[in-house]
Formats: C-alpha cells, sequence, structure tokens
C-alpha cells in the first residue's frame, strides 16, 4: 500500500512536469490525473485502517 | 521543502521546462523514479546474488538479462554498466594504452577523454574539426599520418564522439572509423549524446567499444553508463582477475579489474534498467525531438542578431547559440546586465541557460513537449519584444 501510494504520487509528478511549467491538463491529462487521485485516496484510506487499528 | 537537512526537495523540472544542455536527456522516467524508491538502499540489487558472484549474473532483478538486452539493442556483443561515460572511457584506457603511447581524441572531445587518456599515460592528439566545427575522415587520416610521421607509430586508440557536446553536431563516425581500422586503430564510439536518444548500431559504425551515458541521455540517475563491445575485445578488456594473495592465497573469482568488480550496485542500476523500455522506444522517435528543436531554432532565428552556431538544419537537440547580437545588446544597459536573460525566462518558466549568458550558450530541448516547445519558442520571442530587439514574423 506505501508502494501504491507512493506510486500514484510519483505517476502525479511525472504529469507536472509533463505539463510544466503552466500545469494546465488537457481532457486526457485530467482523467490520468483524476483516476490516480482516486487511488491515492483508496490507499490512504486503505493504510490508515491496517496502521491505525 | 526540505528532503533532508539543509536539502531542498528539487522541484526544477516539476516547476520549470529544463532546458539544461547536459540534463535534458537524463532526466528520469516515473518508472525509474519507482524504482529508486523500492532500491535505494545500499547493496540493494545484491539481495539474490548466488555464485559465481558477480553484478551481470543476478537474475533477480533481472540485471543479467538487461546486459544482454542493452548488447543486443547496440549491435554490440558484450556489454557492462559503469559507473558513467568517463569510467567507460577509462576502462578502455587502460586496458589499451601504455606510457606514452598516442591516441587520437578530436578538438571537440570532453575533457574526460583526455583524463582517461592522461590517466593511462597516453599522449593526446587532436584530430582537428574543419571551419563547420566537424570531424571528418580526411582530417582523421592526416592526423594518423602525422603522428606516424612524428612518433614511429600509429595511436593505439582513438576517441570519436558522434555528437560531440560543443555544438551538437554530428560526425560521420562510419567514415571515420573505416579510416582508423586502415591503420589498426581501434575506435571508442562516443555516445554520451546519442545512445538513449536516437538509434545506435554500434557494428555498422565499426565500433570497437561503445560507451554511453546513463545520467546524461538513458533516464538513469547519475553515475550510470555503459560500456559495450565486440567479442574480439571482450577478452581482453574483460578479463578477470588472477591476483592472489600471498599469505591468504585467496584469489578473487571471476571478478573483472577494469570494473573493479562490480559497478552499480543499487538505485543507479535499477533506475537505469526501469528507464531501459522507454528509452528503447524513444529513440525511435528522434525525428518529433527534431521537430520540436525547429519550433525553438526557428523563433531564435526570428530574433534579429541571433546566429546559430551548431550544423544548421540540426541533426541533434544539443545547440549553440550566438546571441551577441541580440539578447547581449540588451545586458549592456539592463539594470540586471547579463542576467536578465536567465531572469526572464525564469519568469516564462523557463531554466537551463547559464546565468549571467547572453552571448554565447547552449541549450537542449530533448524531451519537451510540443506545446513546451511552443512555449519556449514563444518566451523567446516575448523576452526580445520586451527589450526592443526586433524580430522578424
Amino acid at each position: 500500500m506505501v508502494f501504491s501510494a507512493t506510486y500514484a504520487l510519483t505517476d502525479l509528478r511525472m504529469i507536472l512536469r509533463e505539463t510544466a511549467p503552466s500545469h494546465e491538463l488537457d481532457a486526457e491529462k485530467r482523467v490520468q490525473a483524476e483516476r490516480l487521485l482516486d487511488n491515492l485516496e483508496r490507499q490512504v484510506a486503505a493504510l490508515k485502517q491496517e496502521m491505525l487499528k | 521543502m526540505r528532503c533532508g537537512a539543509g536539502i531542498e526537495a528539487r522541484q526544477v523540472n516539476e516547476l520549470f521546462i529544463n532546458i539544461d544542455p547536459i540534463q535534458a536527456g537524463g532526466r528520469l522516467t516515473g518508472d525509474a523514479i519507482k524504482a529508486i524508491i523500492a532500491y535505494g538502499d545500499g547493496y540493494s540489487v545484491c539481495d539474490n546474488c548466488r555464485k559465481p558472484n558477480r553484478l551481470d549474473y543476478i537474475a533477480k532483478p533481472p540485471i543479467v538479462d538487461f546486459h544482454k538486452d542493452v548488447a543486443s539493442w547496440l549491435n554490440m556483443d558484450t556489454a557492462r554498466v559503469v559507473p558513467g561515460a568517463r569510467r567507460g572511457f577509462q576502462a578502455v584506457t587502460h586496458t589499451y594504452v601504455q606510457k606514452g603511447d598516442p591516441v587520437l581524441l578530436t578538438s571537440l572531445s570532453h575533457y574526460t577523454e583526455f583524463l582517461a587518456v592522461e590517466g593511462a599515460g597516453g599522449v593526446a592528439r587532436e584530430i582537428p574539426a574543419n571551419a563547420e566545427h566537424i570531424i571528418t575522415a580526411d582530417a582523421t587520416a592526416a592526423k594518423i599520418e602525422e603522428v606516424q610521421r612524428e612518433t614511429g607509430k600509429p595511436p593505439v586508440l582513438a576517441f570519436i564522439d558522434h555528437v560531440d557536446y560543443q555544438f551538437g553536431n554530428m560526425h560521420d563516425v562510419a567514415a571515420i572509423t573505416k579510416v582508423a581500422h586502415q591503420y589498426d586503430i581501434p575506435v571508442l564510439y562516443n555516445g554520451a549524446y546519442t545512445v538513449g536518444i536516437l538509434p545506435v548500431d554500434g557494428k555498422s559504425l565499426g565500433a570497437d567499444f561503445v560507451v554511453g551515458s546513463g545520467h546524461k541521455s538513458m533516464a538513469a540517475p547519475a553515475p550510470s553508463g555503459i560500456l559495450a563491445t565486440t567479442t574480439e575485445h571482450a577478452q581482453q578488456l574483460f578479463r578477470t582477475t588472477t591476483i592472489e594473495g600471498d599469505v591468504t592465497k585467496r584469489r578473487f573469482g571471476i571478478k573483472e579489474p577494469e570494473m573493479m568488480g562490480c559497478t552499480l550496485m543499487g538505485a543507479t542500476l535499477v533506475g537505469m534498467m526501469a528507464s531501459f523500455p522507454h528509452v528503447k522506444e524513444r529513440v525511435k522517435h528522434f525525428d518529433l525531438e527534431l521537430a520540436h528543436n525547429k519550433i525553438i531554432i526557428d523563433a531564435l532565428r526570428s530574433i534579429d542578431g541571433t546566429k546559430i552556431l551548431s550544423e544548421y538544419p540540426r541533426r541533434h537537440t544539443l545547440t549553440r547559440v550566438d546571441t551577441t547580437g541580440s539578447f547581449d545588446r540588451v545586458a549592456e544597459t539592463h539594470k540586471k546586465r547579463g542576467f536578465y536573460l536567465s531572469s526572464a525566462l525564469a519568469d516564462h518558466g523557463v531554466t537551463g541557460v547559464i546565468p549571467g549568458a547572453t552571448r554565447i550558450w547552449k541549450f537542449n530541448s530533448y524531451g519537451t513537449t510540443k506545446r513546451q516547445a511552443e512555449h519556449l519558442a514563444a518566451a523567446f520571442v516575448a523576452i526580445a519584444d520586451e527589450n526592443g530587439l526586433r524580430v522578424t514574423r
């Protein structure tokens, strides 16, 4: 889960690199970013459940 | 944001379009960053090192396959990973150059090639570039003849950069190699700006050794690189140790002295390996990189007084520019003097041009998207406009 979350953040980081300096996302990048952020939220929620139980 | 005491988190490539001439091809892929996160610990690739205990035999992660793939991709017979291209140069000179031996370099050779020759006790003999800053086969033949006349023997090795670091010009390696081989001089192909950037076929070029830079052109962390050779040379270059301790009688298996045993034992290697599939793919699309470079070059050429010092049309994205007649004129009276250009570029979200440089400078557009190339072009023109330089539209 730690890697999954970190890797989702890495993919987001790559979007920032590809769209620098304006970081304006076209439709395709927006869909990609939304998917990554949703996945990140899921991974963080799972981590909370596992580590803080 | 800090990642350690006094160490700011580096966000250069997230916040800016980075056209630093030596950084463009070494920007990591997402997979390389992920690999580094997992393999950052010291000897991380050694978890599954088994006899015969050598890096290029490790199967998990698939380092053994990576070595084979790299050699095959370059159309060479054998490859090793090295801590930077310079260590590849050093391994070759240490094997083939004796004290006082003449070695062919060029007037555009990188300093590390000179140091590799110096370290082995060799004597640097430079093939001069012509007026267009190109190294030719004819100049190579003339230099070999000159060295033979003066020393009574031909050079023992030739370093030829396919694309040089000063102008980003492309030199006819195949023709130069053909000449060198007529004198039985082995050729080291320096692919620091080509291996990982554009297709390289070592045997077609006649290379005896191919050296590439991981951190300059293979989207890998520093220090990393590759050294590939032919079966003919592999036995000598990658000879195994024969030393034995007189007290302990210890011997060291199949470790290779020129590699100092194992070379890249962690994050550098897995970073290079993780990027490799992307690198293999990206070299097929170098025409796109040149198209993006042209967008920027056209914008620069539209600014009166700006000259492209590299060969034109461009055959590589590393480009040397002379703005003495344009941006430097502004620097004479600007309150920030020569620093205004890099400062203005930063305001446009662009970095990588040496602060203070307004006369002769280099940039490398490798890896920019079309949109980023258009942004760069617009930024140069806007800065020219803002400072009263004439732009031909």
